[in-house]
Formats: C-alpha cells, sequence, structure tokens
C-alpha cells in the first residue's frame, strides 16, 4: 500500500509531507532542507536551490513565481503586470493560455511546475524508500477552476495521481486538528515569501468551506528584508559617504545579513548587523556595523504591517462576519514568526493565534494529513499504547527489580533470568510490581505466584525465565519457568495498563518526590545483598579449602564473617561496604595461599572462582556478588 | 442462514486481509524507520559539526578579506593554523578560480565582461563537509560583450 504525499506547491517556496504512524512528518529535499525554493531551469534540467544559484547567469532560462503564471490566460491583467517584472519571457501558447518559451521551445506552468513535483517527488522516494505514486496539493483558496486543474495536470506530468487538490487554509487548519470542531469560523493569516492571504472558513462536520479570500499577491518577507536592505544603504551613505546600492557583491551580503538579523529579532531585541570590508575607497576598506533593534525593525516595516490589515477587514465584511464571530486564528508562512506579526493579529481578532506547527510546513503537514485521510492511514491509525507506569519483580532484599519500563509502546515482551536466593531453596515466588519506586513494598503489588518443583542446588544455579507479555489489548501475562525442569507457571493480569490517570500522576509524581531516599534505600539493600553474598562465599571457600587453609587466614576469615552477619541487618550502607570491603581482601590472602599451593599440589576447585559450570564434589560454585540466602525470593 | 454465513465469512475475510495489510504497513515504516536511524546517525556522527562550522566561515572570510588588506605575517599563520583546524573537522575549500561555472558547488551573483560561462572572479569561497555542499561558493560569472545575445 503505497503512501499519499502531501505537497505545498508554493509560489516561492515548496514544501513535501506524509504521515508515518499516525503522525505527520516533513520529508529534507537531497539537499537536507525541509523546503525547496520553487525555481526552475528547464533547459539545463534544475530544480530548487541550484537551479536558484544560476539564475543570474541564465535570467531568460530561470522561471520563478510560476504559480502565478497557474491556469491564467496570457491577457490576463495580472499576467501581463509579470511581463513587464519578469526576466523570463511569458507568451500566448494553446487556447491563449499564458505560457513559457525558453530558447524557442514553449512551456506551459504546468510543465514548469510538474518539475517542481517531480523533485519532490523523487526526494520523497529516496526518504521514504518506496515508490510514490498518490499526492495531495494545496492551492490558494481564490484559485478558480481553471488554476485547479491546471495545478491537478502539473501532478499528472510528474506522474503523480492527484487525490485531490485542497484549500491552503484548510490544510493549515487540518493541521491544527481544527476538522475535528463541531461549528465554528476560523481565520487564516498567511504571510510567506512572496504573497499575502487571509481566509475565513467556516467548519463543520469535518468539512471546510471557505467563506471569504483577501489579500495582497504582492506582499511578503522580501520586502521586508528589503526595507532593512534600504536602511543600511541609507545609514552607510549618510555616514561613510559611499553608496552600496550599485555594487551587486554588497547587496548580497546585505541581504544574508538583513535576513539573519530579521531572523535573530523574532528572538531577541537586539542584533548587531557586522558587515567588515563590505567595500573601499581611496581612504581604504569600509567597513559596515550597526545596531538593530526590535522596535526599530518594527518601525522600518510597520507600513508593510499596516498592509496586512485591511485585507482582514475586507474579508470579514466579505464573510459578512465580525471579528468576534471568529473562534480560532491560524498562522502560515515565515513572517509569522515576527512577534509583531503575531502582535497585530491577535489584537484584531482579540485571540491567540494557534502556533507551534513550523509556519514554513505547516500547508504541507495539513495535506499529508488529508492524504493519510484518503489512504486509509489516518483512519485506520493503530492507538498504540503505552504502560503508563513500569512493570518489574520483587527481589532480594525487598528491591523492585524493572521488566518492562514506563512509557513502552504495547504490545511488548521482555524476560529475564533470575535465580533462588538460599541453597535448595525449591520455590520462588514471583510478586508482580507496578510503579516507579525503588523499593517493591512501595510500588503496586499486581498478583503472585509461586513457582516449586525446583531441584535442590545452590543458591544462584537454578535458571527461573520470567516473562513478561503485555499484548496489544493491555493484558499483562507473566511467567516463571525453570529452565532445568521445564516446569512453568503463570497468571494473568487484566486491566494492569488501564489505571486512571490521576492514579498514574500520583504514583509518578510519589517517585520523583522520594527518588533521593529510595536510592539511599536501594544502595543500602545492595550493599546488604552484597555482604551476605559474601559472607556465603567466604565460607563455602572455607569448607571447600578444608585443612589447606592457613589457620590465621581461615580464623581472620571467619571472625570477619561474623562481625558481618552480625551487622547486616543494622548497618549503614557505609559500614556494610567497610566491611564487605575488609572481608574481600582477607579471602584474597586465602585465595593467594591457596593458589600457590595449586601450583604443586592436586587439582582443587577455585575458592574464589565464578565459573558457572557446577563441580561435582563440593558445589563450591557462587553467582557473582548481587545474590544471597534472603527469604524465598528470586535474586537476579 | 447460508447467505448469512457467507456474508460473515466475507466480512472476515475482508477484515482480516485488511488487518494484515494493516500489519505489513506498520512493519513496513518500522523497516524504514530503523534504516533512517541508522542513517540518521551515520549523518549525525559526519555532521555534528556542521552548524557551527557553518557559523565559523563568515569569520574566516573576513580574516581573509582582512589579510588582502593588512598583508600581516601574524595574520597569515592565524588564518593558517584556523583553516588547518576546519580542515581537520572534515571540510573542504572550493576553489571556484578559473572553473566553468557550476550551479551544484556555485552561486552567480553578477555578470561580467568575460569568457562565456567562466568564473571570472570569485567573491567568496565555498566549502564541502564531507562531500556536502555547506556553503556554495559566490562568483562572478563571464558573459559576452552586450551586442551580441550570449543565447545559443
Amino acid at each position: 500500500m503505497a503512501k499519499i504525499i502531501g505537497i505545498d506547491l508554493g509560489t516561492t517556496n515548496s514544501c513535501v509531507a506524509v504521515m508515518e504512524a499516525g503522525q505527520p512528518k516533513v520529508i529534507p529535499n537531497a539537499e537536507g532542507a525541509n523546503t525547496t525554493p520553487s525555481v526552475v531551469a528547464p533547459t539545463s534540467n534544475l530544480v530548487g536551490v541550484a537551479a536558484k544559484r544560476q539564475q543570474v547567469v541564465n535570467p531568460k532560462n530561470t522561471v520563478f513565481s510560476v504559480k502565478r503564471l497557474m491556469g491564467r490566460k496570457f491577457s490576463d491583467p495580472e499576467v501581463q503586470e509579470l511581463i513587464k517584472d519578469y526576466p523570463y519571457t511569458i507568451v500566448q501558447g494553446n487556447n491563449g493560455m499564458a505560457c513559457i518559451e525558453i530558447e524557442g521551445k514553449v512551456y506551459t506552468p504546468q510543465e514548469v511546475s510538474a518539475k517542481i513535483l517531480s523533485k519532490l517527488k523523487a526526494d520523497s522516494e529516496k526518504f521514504l524508500g518506496q515508490t510514490i505514486t498518490d499526492a495531495v496539493i494545496t492551492v490558494p483558496a481564490y484559485f478558480n477552476d481553471a488554476q485547479r486543474s491546471a495545478t491537478k495536470e502539473a501532478g499528472q506530468i510528474a506522474g503523480l495521481n492527484v487525490q485531490r487538490i485542497i484549500n491552503e487554509p484548510t490544510a493549515a487548519a487540518l493541521a491544527y486538528g481544527l476538522d475535528k470542531k463541531t461549528s465554528e469560523k476560523i481565520a487564516v493569516y498567511d504571510l510567506g515569501g512572496g504573497t499575502y492571504d487571509v481566509s475565513i472558513l467556516e467548519i463543520g462536520d469535518g468539512v471546510f468551506e471557505v467563506k471569504a479570500t483577501n489579500g495582497d499577491t504582492h506582499l511578503g518577507g522580501d520586502d521586508f528584508d528589503r526595507k532593512i536592505i534600504d536602511w543600511l544603504i541609507t545609514s552607510f551613505k549618510a555616514d561613510q559617504g559611499v553608496d552600496l546600492s550599485g555594487d551587486r557583491q554588497a547587496l548580497q551580503r546585505l541581504k544574508d545579513a538583513a535576513e539573519k538579523a530579521k531572523i535573530e529579532l523574532s528572538s531577541t531585541l537586539e542584533t548587531e548587523i557586522n558587515i567588515p570590508f563590505i567595500t573601499a575607497d581611496a581612504t581604504g576598506p569600509k567597513h559596515l556595523n550597526y545596531k538593530l533593534t526590535r522596535a526599530k525593525l518594527e518601525q522600518l516595516v510597520d507600513a508593510l504591517l499596516q498592509r496586512t490589515i485591511a485585507p482582514m477587514e475586507n474579508a470579514l465584511k466579505d464573510a459578512g462576519l465580525s471579528k468576534t464571530d471568529i473562534a480560532e486564528v491560524v498562522m502560515v508562512g515565515g513572517m509569522t514568526r515576527m512577534p509583531k506579526v503575531n502582535e497585530i493579529v491577535k489584537n484584531f481578532f482579540g485571540k491567540e493565534p494557534h502556533k507551534g506547527v513550523n509556519p514554513d510546513e505547516v500547508v504541507a503537514v495539513g495535506a499529508a494529513i488529508q492524504g493519510g485521510v484518503l489512504g486509509g492511514d489516518v483512519k485506520d491509525v493503530l492507538l498504540l499504547d503505552v504502560t503508563p507506569l513500569t512493570l518489574g519483580i520483587e527481589t532480594m532484599g525487598g528491591v523492585s527489580t524493572p521488566l518492562i519500563k514506563r512509557n513502552t509502546t504495547v504490545p511488548t515482551s521482555a524476560q529475564q533470568i533470575f535465580s533462588t536466593a538460599a541453597d535448595n531453596q525449591t520455590s520462588v515466588e514471583i510478586n508482580v510490581l507496578q510503579g516507579e519506586r525503588e523499593m517493591a513494598g512501595d510500588n503496586k503489588s499486581l498478583g503472585r505466584f509461586i513457582l516449586d518443583g525446583i531441584m535442590p542446588a545452590p543458591r544462584g544455579m537454578p535458571q527461573v525465565e520470567v516473562k513478561f507479555d503485555i499484548d496489544a489489548n493491555g493484558i499483562l501475562h507473566v511467567s516463571a519457568k525453570d529452565k532445568a525442569t521445564g516446569k512453568e507457571q503463570k497468571i494473568q493480569i487484566q486491566g494492569g495498563t488501564g489505571l486512571a490517570k490521576e492514579e498514574i500522576e500520583r504514583m509518578v509524581k510519589e517517585a520523583e518526590m522520594h527518588s533521593a531516599e529510595d536510592k539511599k534505600r536501594k544502595e543500602q539493600v545492595d550493599a546488604r545483598n552484597m555482604a551476605d553474598s559474601l559472607t556465603y562465599t567466604a565460607e563455602k571457600s572455607l569448607k571447600d579449602a578444608g585443612d589447606k587453609a592457613p589457620a590465621d587466614v581461615k580464623a581472620e576469615i571467619e571472625q570477619k564473617v561474623k562481625e558481618l552477619r552480625d551487622v547486616l541487618q543494622t548497618a549503614s550502607t557505609e559500614e556494610l561496604k567497610t566491611k564487605t570491603e575488609a572481608l574481600s581482601q582477607s579471602m584474597q590472602k586465602l585465595g593467594q595461599s591457596m593458589y600457590g599451593q595449586q601450583q604443586q599440589g592436586p587439582q582443587n576447585p577455585n575458592p574464589n572462582g565464578g565459573q558457572t559450570g557446577g563441580t561435582d564434589n563440593s558445589g563450591g560454585n557462587n553467582s557473582n556478588g548481587d545474590t544471597g540466602p534472603v527469604e524465598g525470593e528470586v535474586v537476579n | 442462514m447460508e447467505e448469512n454465513s457467507t456474508t460473515t465469512g466475507q466480512s472476515l475475510e475482508e477484515r482480516i486481509s485488511e488487518l494484515e495489510n494493516n500489519w505489513k504497513r506498520a512493519l513496513a515504516d518500522y523497516k524504514n524507520l530503523e534504516k533512517r536511524v541508522s542513517e540518521e546517525k551515520e549523518a549525525l556522527r559526519d555532521f555534528a559539526n556542521l552548524v557551527l562550522l557553518s557559523r565559523l566561515l563568515p569569520i574566516l572570510d573576513n580574516l581573509e578579506m582582512a589579510q588582502v588588506h593588512l598583508n600581516d605575517e601574524g595574520l597569515k599563520y592565524t588564518i593558517k593554523e584556523f583553516k588547518q583546524v576546519l580542515e581537520d573537522e572534515g571540510l573542504r575549500e572550493i576553489d571556484p578560480t578559473n572553473k566553468e561555472f557550476d550551479a551544484a558547488t556555485m552561486e552567480a551573483v553578477e555578470m561580467v565582461d568575460g569568457e562565456e560561462n567562466k568564473v571570472i572572479e570569485p567573491l567568496r569561497k565555498g566549502y564541502l563537509l564531507r562531500d556536502k555542499l555547506i556553503r556554495p561558493a559566490r562568483v562572478k560569472v563571464g558573459k559576452k560583450k552586450e551586442n551580441g545575445e550570449s543565447q545559443t
């Protein structure tokens, strides 16, 4: 089943997104950017940023803003305006439609747009690792039938089945999930790179209706940059007496700096524009350095900002609505990141606009959501649950050992091998726990069961495999299996994941609150388990060594074991650690003397060994430090 | 009765194929995600410094411009050392001097008289980070004298 991509085919930039596991994802192009300049050089087959870079070299062969020509007649006054401004040649094609002529060949706007769509398609296929055949493409709300079918044709030329053409403001509203509203009026304010649109939508039963649109087809971010550049040129001329407006290289650097300053001033109140060696005259090199404050920027572009207000008023008037009728305001286009723009829109409608989705990508995201709905991707999204709390079992010393961490997506399973805590222990109790606390007693016990029939063996030898499995219905299956006998016990816990939200929050909060003391308690238990384990090992080792153990070493170890045993339940973590360390050192003495004997003497099991394969005569094997005989709990 | 059971059988079959479809789709999504995660990890390893490096480039430009004016020996060594650090991080310079104009690595700022489609004057160096373009070179490109159209 192929995916349906959502494409925002923009005047200055285009963007593509897709639904992935129920979430919209913007697809980066081959150059690694999330948006692609809508610029095409058909003769050299360049699209996007590469086409833009050679625009100066091939002005007549480089088509930009082709969207303005889509589905328009050559005689259209809008087209006649463009002919005056645009360096490429616009001609009259079949049926009087506006076309582009490059090196004697006539291209329809559809064909040129198709090149952009082809690139987006190819980049998407590369990114997704699958063939793409279907797309949803967005168009401005004011596009007429001819313009819409031209857009659809462009998609077909690019090898895409255009599943639907949707309005840009509708896509933006979809991206914010506004289709779930029952009956509401929505305003969409779209201030992009080169155009400004405002649309009033009405939503009812998941269907959007465009009530009115208005705007200014020649107002956008580039005009804002231009204002900053002009200010820099004027200031520099006044201060340094040099006119930069004729110097292409300087202009390019000014443009870079202006754009950077504009972006910075969306998050800071002041920025420095620094262009060293911007020019030189007889006196030597000249540098440009100006501070630009947000307030100054707002003053520079005030006229542009004011121009966005009348279209809002007109759109409302055409829709027969007043400001108070508007329930939601959605922002689209990079310029809406400017705090002043937000303020103007907020003041106008008396409402905080929706933000959060990247305004450069929001239309493509909405188109992808529409694509997901059409492809069944969204309707049938498996709402995968997560386990709200950690699940685990109680182990030696009352510790809660996690098997499945909280926020793991279900279905999932986890297994771990545990062992016995005492010699000849024939049963283990599995206490299934839920919660974030370190100690079993502080967590919720969901159920417990006993696995018996374990063959008598030294502690740490039996292997009990505990398996947790949460199925798609959220039912937890816990099983414990003795690997030696194959004996198995299990329980099912229903609704283990279906806790009330408040309860989950309470448990998580409590765990956070107690995390420091819990950690201390856990450390203490760990230390106690370690101490206990070492006393066990020491005794075993002494027994194994028999009379080969030097008497003084033997006495020393026995003394230290006793000391440790006496305080096992009462000592502090530090004391336990110190005493354990002391015993461990004495053990090393034993090990050394035994090793020395072993050189000449007969074979003996290594008294301090940690191998797992058992030796038949002594059972002197022990597992690593964290085992020990504490109440019949299973241990790690 | 019979008809009824057929309908149930049919709808069950539909349901099965629907579920199978969804399952395959989820698996495919996951496989692709895995691939992408490993690719992204590689990219992260190779391009972790990309943002920092691209922010350092204008400073290098300025130092080099300063050197053109000052021709200072100390500055010369400073620039050399600075460039060495950038090179060690995988940055490579694109030298457009005397080359054909190439939109893949160069950005044309201005057309001037000169050999057609040749880089007449490099204005700003371009840089690659492990074969990925992180900044195109800026150049002036040649065109034939104004009287004749440079179109072919």
